[in-house]
């Protein structure tokens, strides 16, 4: 096995992570899931979402964040839509696991990156507006009537409630983080670009800490209802636990997800000093684009996260694909994996558990790996039981097996083929 | 040795010209943006103007496709012109032109717009009479046939920056960020650090956002913070004035041509300056109102300061956020004078949102824009609509009409909801 080449630049850590998703909200809960095949995906159950084509989801069964936020930030939440929820108590969740608190971290070395979207409007937060102004299906908004009596009835904290950026303007007055702050934007590709932009800071020395986070919640009327007339989604309603299927000869289609994710992400230096104890590493990223899906240009990013890391294929234990269970996009994405690892590197791709996560399906399908890799157990792909014809991969199913090589790289990428991978280390005392 | 950045071209779709050159001879002149609102029917609305965009035609800018990029949102739109303009203007549109897969993109960018009628003609009917409560199997069955599944895909975020790099043949990291009022500064900062780190030579960095709808206008209108002077609304925007009342929205596009100086020197590109500090910090305050006496911004002033190895008298002229809020207005300047304590009396601080009303995701690229083209022709633009001095604010404005000076180095604040800082700094070329 190749031995990393020294690095100049400073090494950064994995110090402890956060969770809310359909496969479990504590660490444990989602290792248990991973490890034992548990789905989270099931007929969408908060509304009733028959009426589309495609009403299953990976759902989050029972969180309440007023339950588990901290007291102190519950008057909060009137201004945090379901999303924004999501990303702030992952994030205070994995603050919780590290053992960390306000002052904990020095306010101006302490900053965030995370992944999310527009949040879409809670219905209710429209009720009462549309009925001064509208009069039914393709008719006319009545705009003199919007403006003097709807707008008054619209909440007004409205906008704050869906912005991107509020999951990570949250954390930074909940945990005083006064260092960069950024927030981006593009769909399944932002998780794993906000950590290669973590990465970076921590690099350039413009922070010490990063919290890294994404979240996202399409599990809503209006979300559901848009996806379901552009997005690949499969119609098996019928068997949700099998509907999604990564690579899979019979894929169907793909189904949406929810959830918050977050992790730590310092320098080994300052995790060093404050005796934090290191479940991972994070030693690559590359982000670029594949136009037209056709596979080179993913290889390519591939290989220059593999470049940034200083390692080779031979060093990977597995790759953690997106997979998303669409068989165009399983086609490129596996197209592109095996350009650069043949079938000799397994592939692993979480989706089928918790459905796409949209902002923040980067960064929990990345930290399925690091759970993995600190485990020392690679799961399997649940709902792969037949490879697509001529599959050029080898897809890892069934019982977890042991983790043999130190390294595992991520792959994301959106409908457009933006594309990000990264690659993560098991940490090695 | 550290890689230096160079702009090497610029583009703009803006309320106040589709150039760098027209925006900025407008700013000159003291020529503002802001009229009543023609994009919808605004005349019940609590602000009734704003600063729009006329007279753009995608198919200017787009020979191929123009059927397909006409179902994206205008902020897609408007991305696109000022795409397109920027690297014909740095001499690299073909995709012949360089590696491009050193080429990326890296876009401040805004949420597309909800198809409003839809969305309130189905919430209308799941919803009874007298209720406040929507029934979501009633909302479904009626919003499904009413969606237009090519517009539905452009609403996602992801979808601006995704265009430009299938368009242009940008091949790079394909990033895009949304901080609120920081975004496309944020962009263009971290779009540069790209650049010193080697993973790009060149990265077209700016931002694009349109808000011009019927509910983002009320989701701001709600939360107070826009002016409403519905009887003057050319006069509303009046950054620094005592008697200013909230901002301006706006909507636009821009990109600049962010390149690594050997990559452009080599190919004998122009260049228009030097981007030399970069500097991003968060106010861990609240959601909107900036730290009162801008602890964060002064962090990030003197961040940016630092990592263009400058000292604060360096700085010739300082382009401010400058909204017209009471709340950043009277931040900023407490800021600025804490940063470059006696010396921020001696150096012209102006408002381009002063004209141009408020872009948003756009709003630090097109100022960008505005401060090039300052220092390349010696004249500072002012901050219009000054009349009544405020205490509280008592540096050098630039009142109402443009200065000549020469000046070297510029900096420039964007202050974003969600308290993200940034300052970024722009430097005379000097090999």
């Amino acid at each position: 096995m190749a031995e990393a080449p020294p690095s100049p630049r400073c090494r950064a850590v994995i110090a402890g992570y956060g969770f809310v998703t359909p496969i479990g909200s504590t660490p444990e809960a989602v290792w248990e899931s991973l490890r034992t095949g548990k789905t989270g995906i099931r007929k969408i159950q908060t509304f009733d979402a028959t009426p589309l084509p495609c009403h299953i989801g990976g759902e989050i069964p029972d969180f309440v964040a007023r339950n588990v936020i901290e007291k102190s930030y519950r008057k909060s939440l009137n201004a945090m839509a379901r999303p924004v929820q999501l990303g702030v108590v992952a994030s205070q969740f994995a603050m919780q696991n590290m053992g960390l608190v306000k002052g904990s971290i020095s306010p101006e070395r302490f900053g965030i990156e995370f992944a999310s979207v527009m949040g879409a409007t809670e219905l209710n937060d429209l009720a009462r507006m549309s009925k001064v102004c509208t009069s039914g299906s393709r008719q006319p908004v009545d705009m003199e009537a919007y403006g003097r009596d709807a707008v008054p009835e619209m909440p007004p904290m409205w906008m704050l409630k869906y912005l991107p950026n509020m999951p990570a303007c949250h954390v930074t007055i909940l945990y005083d983080a006064q260092g960069p702050s950024n927030t981006l934007i593009p769909n399944d590709a932002a998780g794993v670009e906000a950590v290669g932009e973590a990465l970076r800071i921590l690099r350039r020395g413009a922070a010490d800490f990063m919290l890294v986070g994404g979240s996202e919640s399409k599990i809503n009327p209006l979300s559901l209802s848009r996806f379901n007339s552009f997005f690949p989604v499969t119609h098996d309603n019928e068997h949700p636990t099998t509907a999604v299927r990564p690579f899979d000869r019979d894929a169907s289609g793909t189904c949406l997800g929810e959830g918050g994710a977050a992790f730590g992400l310092e320098t080994l230096e300052h995790a060093q000093k404050r005796g934090a104890k290191i479940v991972g590493e994070v030693v690559g990223y590359a982000s670029g684009m594949d136009r037209g899906h056709k596979g080179p240009g993913l290889a390519r990013i591939i290989r220059s996260a593999l470049a940034d890391a200083g390692i080779t294929p031979a060093d990977v234990d597995h790759v953690n694909a997106h997979g998303l269970g669409v068989k165009a996009y399983d086609a490129f994405e596996a197209r592109a994996i095996a350009e650069v690892f043949g079938k000799s590197v397994p592939v692993f791709a979480p989706l089928s558990r918790f459905g796409n996560m949209g902002g923040a399906s980067g960064i929990m399908e990345l930290l399925c790996s690091v759970l993995a890799l600190q485990h020392g157990e690679l799961p399997g792909t649940l709902n792969h039981d037949n490879p697509f014809p001529g599959c050029p991969i080898a897809v890892y199913t069934g019982a977890p097996r042991n983790v043999t090589k130190p390294y595992a790289v991520k792959t994301s990428y959106t409908d457009l083929a933006q594309c990000a991978a990264a690659v993560v280390k098991k940490w090695e005392a | 040795m550290r890689r230096r950045v160079v702009i090497t071209g610029m583009g703009v779709i803006t309320p106040l010209g589709h150039t760098p050159a027209e925006l900025y001879a407008s700013q000159l002149e003291g020529r503002t943006a802001v009229a009543p609102f023609t994009r919808f029917d605004a005349r019940t609305m609590p602000t009734s103007f704003a600063s729009e965009v006329k007279g753009f035609e995608l198919g200017r800018y787009l020979k191929h496709d123009l059927e397909r990029y006409s179902h994206c949102g205008v902020n897609t739109q408007f991305a696109i012109g000022s795409t397109r303009e920027a690297l014909a203007d740095a001499g690299l549109l073909g995709e012949h032109l360089g590696d491009r897969t050193r080429m990326g993109v890296y876009l401040g960018s805004g949420e597309g717009a909800e198809d409003f009628p839809a969305l309130m003609n189905s919430v209308g009917i799941a919803t009874e009479p007298g209720s406040s409560i929507a029934d979501p199997q009633k909302f479904c069955a009626a919003i499904r046939d009413v969606l237009d599944p090519l517009r539905e895909p452009e609403v996602e975020m992801h979808t601006t920056v995704g265009h430009l790099g299938t368009i242009f043949a940008l091949d790079g990291p394909n990033i895009a960020c949304q901080t609120a009022c920081a975004a496309s500064s944020q962009a263009i900062g971290e779009a540069m650090e790209l650049i010193r780190d080697g993973d790009a030579d060149v990265m077209a960095a700016g931002g694009a956002h349109s808000m011009l709808h019927p509910l983002g206008i009320a989701g701001f209108n709600r939360l107070t913070a826009l002016s409403q002077r519905n009887d003057s609304p050319q006069t509303a925007s009046r950054p620094f004035d005592l008697t200013r009342d909230g901002f301006v929205i706006g909507e636009g596009a821009g990109i600049v041509v962010l390149e690594e100086l050997e990559h452009a020197k080599k190919r004998g590109a122009t260049i228009y300056g030097e981007l030399t500090g970069y500097g991003s910090t968060a106010d861990a305050y609240r959601m909107t109102d900036p730290h009162p006496q801008g602890l964060g911004a002064i962090r990030c002033m003197a961040e940016a300061l630092k990592d263009a190895r400058m000292k604060p008298a360096d700085i010739g002229y300082i382009n401010a956020h400058g909204t017209s809020t009471q709340a950043n207005d009277s931040a900023e300047t407490a800021a600025i004078k804490a940063v470059f304590g006696p010396h921020a009396y001696n150096i012209p601080v102006s408002s381009s949102k002063s004209m141009l009303g408020h872009l948003i995701a756009a709003a630090g690229v097109a100022e960008l824009v505005i401060c090039v083209m300052a220092m390349r022709k010696g004249v500072l633009p002012p901050t219009i609509n000054y009349q009544t001095p405020d205490p509280e604010c008592d540096l050098d404005y630039i009142p109402n009409v443009a200065r000549e000076k020469r000046v070297d180095h510029i900096l420039s604040n964007s202050f974003g909801f969600g308290g993200q800082n940034i300052s970024l700094i722009l430097s005379r070329y000097r090999d």
